[in-house]
């Protein structure tokens, strides 16, 4: 009776789409939304290229933003996440949350850790999120305040044991980089001493800071067998007890791939605009002027957009197109 | 019995779709699983919903109640499920 059931791939930074036959759905079954562009810190890598003053200047207004929300939950989308620059500094953050938790929607936040004070996670769990991810780049001090500018490793942990206390479901995603690429099997451990019951990882892209930032950042490959290796013995140590989820394809064959198997996830823009993918400029939809079926129809007819699968090969030839990502090209 | 906490039902054209938010695992229905799914509801066991189902469908041969019994199963074992 049931067919495809599918195991989810990772997108590169660790963000798990949806993969179902997209064409046949009448909605996206994931849409994830990145509500705001400012951010707390100015993480080295940040594929967004988020940090203090870096909202955009057109984000949604709140009257459009929970205009947004009532289509999304009109429409049964089963799952959302709001991401960033760092969710918890928008000024409607738990309005939002409480409207999706109140829908039935389930909803995940993918934060920094650094606004979990106890009465935020009690309110969280409260409200009913499904689960937040916090991204602990390192298992350490050094590594993490290297690579989370502004940052500060004992206060996410703190946040962390505090969203357990509440009683709150805890993911943790790990971005890896030539200097944090060794504590992977010490991030694993961490995760699971601090009642994680998921762990994400995969290559960290070729984008946004991270451009500014690579002679800093990029892994080498020798460096990626290692950590690759490690997420295997680490899956195999934790199975039953957590689940170590990592992508170890590169960014060209997964976008290969979604080429012929889109996910049934849209990307939301904090001004509305909605993108094919993370990892590709292709901008497929614009709340502000386009009714949720508009956008999922653009988004089934973008994947055979010519424009999309000659970036993909385009990429092959080189590999650092992906830092412009943020020119976004309308279809 | 009911859904469980972390999974999420919608109705489709070809069926419905199952989504286990947890696993990030998605599972396409065919209509008659959606049928199945439909009648899922707190207080309610797997014998009555056959009994339902079989109010609704003809059932000359116990097809609908064999693929029920055995969807039912299925969704169980991949903790779909919840008492």
């Amino acid at each position: 009776m049931t067919r495809a059931a599918t195991d989810p791939a990772a997108a590169p930074q660790g963000s798990p789409p949806v993969e179902t036959g997209s064409a046949d759905l009448r909605a996206p079954l994931y849409v994830a939304w990145q509500i705001t562009n400012e951010c707390n810190l100015a993480c080295l890598h940040c594929i967004e290229e988020s940090g203090p003053g870096k909202a955009f200047r057109d984000e949604l207004s709140e009257r459009e933003v929970f205009a947004v929300l009532e289509q999304l939950m009109q429409s049964e989308v089963p799952y959302l996440s709001f991401s960033g620059g760092e969710p918890m500094v928008h000024g409607r953050f738990f309005e939002m949350v409480e409207y999706v938790c109140a829908r039935g929607g389930q909803l995940k936040i993918e934060t920094n850790g650094h606004f979990l004070s106890a009465e935020h996670c009690v309110r969280l769990a409260r409200l009913g999120v499904k689960a937040v991810q916090v991204s602990l780049d390192g298992a350490s001090r050094e590594t993490f305040n290297r690579m989370r500018v502004r940052g500060d490793f004992d206060w996410a942990l703190a946040g962390i044991r505090r969203l357990r206390e509440a009683g709150v479901p805890v993911e943790i995603n790990y971005s890896p980089t030539r200097f944090n690429v060794h504590e992977i099997g010490a991030a694993v451990d961490l995760a699971y001493q601090l009642g994680a019951y998921s762990f994400y990882s995969g290559r960290t892209m070729y984008t946004g800071n991270a451009v500014k930032t690579w002679r800093l950042l990029g892994a080498s490959e020798e460096q990626y067998a290692t950590f690759f290796a490690t997420l295997h013995a680490k899956t195999e140590e934790y199975r039953g007890r957590m689940r170590v989820y990592f992508h170890e394809l590169g960014l060209l064959e997964e976008l290969r791939y979604r080429l012929q198997h889109p996910a049934a996830l849209l990307i939301v823009l904090p001004n509305g605009l909605v993108k094919l993918i993370n990892a590709l400029p292709f901008v497929c939809g614009d709340f502000r002027r386009q009714s949720l079926s508009e956008i999922w129809a653009n988004f089934r007819r973008g994947w055979q957009d010519p424009r999309v699968s000659r970036f993909i090969e385009e990429l092959a030839a080189d590999s650092r197109k992906t830092a412009a990502l943020h020119q976004w090209v309308h279809l | 019995m009911k859904l469980a906490k972390y999974t999420k039902f919608r109705e489709e054209k070809f069926g419905g779709v199952l989504f286990e938010t947890r696993s990030e695992r998605v599972y396409s229905l065919n209509p008659t699983a959606a049928a199945v799914v439909r009648e899922i509801a707190p207080g309610i066991d797997e014998g009555q919903i056959v009994a339902r189902l079989k109010s609704r469908y003809h059932d000359a041969d116990g097809a609908i109640e064999r693929e029920a019994l055995a969807f039912l199963g299925e969704m169980r074992l991949k903790g779909l499920l919840e008492d």
